[in-house]
């Protein structure tokens, strides 16, 4: 089963034709291998997202947000799982490996979630700032993804997504219209937050960018990252935010917020498992593993 | 373990559509599992859930022989062109009775 192609050229001109590969097609291991490691890594952010999340059970303020901070766990670590599935059914590695070698600090996890959320504030950040900038690039891979089983799974992770960015915007509504002690943790966080979401999008594209060729991504690296800045920069200027960037500036001609040089050594970190918080963030995760080690094993004996 | 694929449909007109995939250690987990990953917002009402291991799956190598039966279809052109030509027929007589 499955199609086969005579070589790359051909089945390039097949996804420049708009073509969808399937999973039991005879796709090239380049293709096979890119793709496979752009959802292992979305998978495993999600992962560690919902338990980065799941650190701020206990601690969310009130019953409502603290219920729905466990609505916004179950679905991060159900993003994780559902990308696995697919990840896995490219027959590169199994879940399980994915899972050990993620625990061990082999395979890669999104910059965002080698930092430390110090307050409520920073969770109010992440999920206003982080979901927001995770929501825009999943779109941009979503609308003319290739790989039609991650292209179909994306499609529930955004509508879930969409909730938390909602949530997010509406907890930060509430600290804007807060007491100043509220608005000044919250500034706090937005100047931890807005260098890491704004480093999520990534360095500028480079020409000869695979996942942009063989139509993973839809958009370069750069004009995501750039519409971003120019949907929250005014956005956090209306809730009486300060945006941290020294050099900001608004050009009048074209009418664009420009947040000046990035440095992107802090993301080089984080793709070296080096971040501020990575090596508590991947203990953290095979402790947790570990701990729950006897839930599986309980699975694996109702096994039929 | 076992990997189950997830089917969902909402009441009304709209056919079972495949939602995804899941790993579960027996059928009845399968249909929490189920639940709890893809109907958490009444994405359906109601759902299939199939061990992979029965699913029958077949593909073009086995579906091929039925794409070259133009017998099963008709185009209804020349049909079409006569209806269209009464009709035209038609507009220009009574045109021409203004
Ligand atoms: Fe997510
Ligand atoms: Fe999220």
């Amino acid at each position: 089963m499955g199609r086969t192609w005579q070589d790359m050229e051909a089945f390039e001109a097949f996804l420049d034709d708009g073509g969808i590969v399937e999973v039991d097609d005879h796709m090239p291991d380049e293709y096979r291998h890119a793709v496979f490691t752009f959802i292992e890594m979305h998978a495993n952010s999600e992962y560690m997202g919902g338990l980065t999340e799941r650190d701020w059970i206990p601690k969310t303020p009130g019953l409502r947000h603290k219920m729905s901070v466990l609505a916004k766990t179950q679905d991060e670590i159900g993003h994780g799982h559902l990308l696995y599935m697919v990840a896995a059914d490219m027959g590169i590695k199994t879940r399980t490996e994915m899972i050990e070698d993620l625990m061990a600090g082999r395979s890669r996890f999104h910059n965002v979630f080698h930092y430390k959320a110090e307050t409520w504030g920073d969770q109010v950040a992440i999920a206003f700032l982080v979901d927001a900038a995770a929501l825009a690039s999943q779109q941009a891979v979503f609308k003319n993804c290739s790989y039609g089983p991650y292209r179909r799974i994306l499609k529930r992770i955004i509508s879930e997504e969409g909730f938390h960015m909602r949530l997010g915007e509406d907890r930060m509504r509430r600290i804007a219209e807060g007491t100043q002690i509220q608005k000044d943790i919250f500034q706090g966080a937005l100047d931890r937050w807005f260098w890491p979401a704004l480093q999520l999008f990534g360095p500028d594209s480079k020409p000869d960018d695979k996942l942009l060729r063989w139509h993973i991504k839809s958009e370069r690296n750069e004009v995501l990252r750039d519409k971003w800045v120019q949907k929250f920069v005014p956005m956090m200027h209306s809730y009486g935010f300060v945006v941290p960037a020294s050099d900001l500036a608004y050009d009048e001609d074209t009418k664009k917020w420009d947040v000046g040089p990035i440095d992107w050594e802090p993301l080089k970190k984080t793709l070296a498992q080096g971040g501020p918080d990575s090596a508590r963030r991947i203990r953290e995760a095979r402790d947790n593993w570990e701990a729950t080690a006897w839930a599986r094993r309980c699975l694996d004996g109702a096994a039929v | 373990m076992a990997t189950y694929e997830v089917f969902l449909k909402k009441d009304g007109k709209d056919e079972y559509r495949h939602a995804g995939a899941l790993d579960a250690a027996n059928d009845e987990l399968a249909l929490v599992m189920a639940r709890e990953t893809y109907i958490r917002r009444a994405e359906g009402n109601r759902v299939w859930v199939v061990n992979r291991e029965h699913l029958l799956m077949a593909g073009d190598d086995f579906i091929s022989p039925n794409a070259d039966k133009p017998h099963r279809h008709h185009d209804g052109a020349a049909v079409a062109a006569r209806r269209k030509a009464a009709r035209e027929a038609d507009s220009s007589e009574a045109g021409n009775d203004e």
